[in-house]
């Protein structure tokens, strides 16, 4: 298998915007192949995540769409969806395509509109995820999802709300340093604490939020990533878990399986461990799922990710730093986005380009991206010469 | 050797809207699961028996929607629960009946079928 780097990284700015989810992965692919100094023509296929295109903008094969708008109508082009997980399904599946010698310069990015529709909509929408005959009949929501996971975390493990609370207060202080990010602003542990529940015990401030916007990163084999750009980072691994999709066939509730699996994998794959990684950004779409994260990434024994939370211990400066961008609850997760979106922020921790968000002197960085009911968790790490 | 089928959805439900509950065992390795599967997920035998589940359980995890999607308007705030079910499978349902301060994991629950909407749901009332 050949070596694959990541040459290229788009983000759009995050939060409402208005216009169609194909003009904002256009300008997040455009910003990345400015960034790679490639040509629109040496792209050689477009691997395009997006999620509830369908129900908020009526628009079905939004692949293809994306790619005339960008300007490279004729690529191979492929729409992924895997729930939140989107984009990072299909960046796994561009690795393979350039480590397999078939492509030599893949795009992978996508966007998500959802802000153009009511909350009552995009909830539902979101709930869509989530089984029709078993669990949207009963009314089954996504922060219920993470709430019926944080109880049960709380009940084994005796993570509380303070500690959740901790998340939401550390991410919006990293979001602060993060121009593209959707919330700029600081908040306190009384305003988490005391914000309305939303599904108990996750409140309003555990939640992250609806978000429009676009992402996209360039990939290359070894031989172009060369020649392009003086500073390649390279994909050391990127591996796919699934697990029961339905809440009721699950095993353990506070746990999630996949991200278990797919961390295992990735690990073996770049023959690193939990250990070697100097930056991550996780699926942190309710603060419960940080961490848990945390702990099914291996860097915290489980049952001890809200512990770490409370210590600072993955707050910029400390010893695992986790989601410097602000992460999904104050960055933003346009969902089809976020998983390219998390590539964007490693490399650019890893090219020590994050200014004031900057993890000093990363070499290793991990993206983690979680889609629908904990049922698809998808992994890769990032290293630099 | 004849097999004998998995449950399908449309008869699970049928058959829950009238109060009676569906699992499926493996006749090769005894797994106990919920309905459709067409390969058993431990052995992957395809030799169902099916079997009644007593609908009585406890709450293995619980939450309180206060923000509903728009299929379930006007329905907030409404519990929903995993239930662990006697015979060690679990299902997912509204609480209903129960006031929503007294819930907790480990609180004993009677499945009642529900209609939502007009469709079949699980439900779960006071054991």
């Amino acid at each position: 298998m050949r070596r694959v780097a990541v040459i290229g990284v788009g983000v759009t700015k995050f939060g409402k915007h208005e216009r169609t989810s194909g003009e904002l992965f256009a300008e997040a692919a455009r910003d990345a192949l400015l960034d790679a100094g490639l040509p629109p023509r040496a792209v050689q296929a477009l691997y395009y995540g997006n999620v509830v295109g369908g129900e908020t903008e009526r628009q079905l094969h939004a692949g293809p769409q994306a790619a005339s708008i960008l300007g490279i109508p004729t690529v191979p082009t492929t729409r992924f969806e895997t729930a939140c997980a989107s984009s990072h399904a299909a960046f796994r599946h561009a690795v393979m395509e350039i480590a397999a010698g078939v492509s030599d310069v893949v795009l992978v990015g996508g966007a998500e509109r959802v802000l153009n529709v009511p909350t009552a909509e995009s909830t539902e929408y979101f709930a869509f995820a989530s089984d029709a005959s078993w669990e949207q009949t009963v009314g089954l929501t996504f922060p219920g999802v993470f709430a019926l996971v944080a109880r049960a975390h709380m009940a084994k493990y005796g993570t509380t709300e303070e500690q959740m609370a901790h998340v939401a207060v550390k991410n919006h202080r990293h979001g602060v340093l993060n121009p593209k990010a959707q919330f700029q602003k600081e908040i306190t542990l009384e305003q988490v604490l005391a914000s309305p529940y939303v599904a108990d015990p996750l409140k309003l401030y555990d939640c992250c939020p609806f978000t429009d916007g676009g992402a996209a990163v360039v990939l290359a084999s070894e031989e172009v990533a060369r020649k392009a750009r003086p500073r390649p980072i390279w994909v050391l691994a990127s591996a796919a878990a699934s697990d029961y999709m339905l809440l009721h066939d699950k095993k353990d509730l506070a746990r999630v399986p996949a991200t278990e699996r797919a961390a295992a994998a990735a690990y073996r794959q770049a023959g690193l461990g939990p250990e070697d990684v100097d930056v991550i950004e996780l699926h942190d779409c309710f603060t419960i799922a940080e961490i848990v994260a945390t702990e099914g990434l291996g860097f915290f024994e489980p049952g001890t990710g809200g512990v770490a939370a409370e210590k600072g211990w993955t707050a910029l400066g400390g010893k695992k730093p986790v989601n410097p961008s602000g992460g999904l609850k104050a960055k933003g997760h346009p969902i089809g986005a976020t998983g390219a979106a998390q590539v964007a922020e490693i490399v650019t921790q890893l090219r020590g380009e994050a200014g004031a968000r900057q993890v000093e002197g990363a070499r290793v960085g991990l993206t983690h991206t979680l889609g629908g009911n904990t049922a698809t968790v998808l992994v890769s790490l990032f290293g630099r010469d | 050797m004849t097999e004998t089928a998995t449950v399908p959805l449309r008869e699970f439900f049928a058959e829950a809207g009238a109060g009676r509950l569906t699992g499926i065992r493996c006749r090769a390795c005894g797994n106990l699961t919920i309905p459709p599967k067409e390969f058993c997920d431990a052995c992957g035998g395809r030799d169902w028996e099916r079997v009644p589940l007593s609908g009585q359980g406890t709450i293995a995890s619980y939450t309180v929607i206060r923000v509903a999607p728009a299929s379930h308007a006007g329905e907030a705030p409404y519990a929903v629960a995993v239930v662990r079910l006697r015979e060690g499978v679990s299902l997912f349902g509204r609480v209903v009946d129960v006031p929503l301060e007294t819930l907790a994991i480990g609180l004993p629950v009677r499945f009642r079928p529900l209609s939502i909407r007009g469709r079949t749901a699980l439900g779960f009332g006071p054991a």
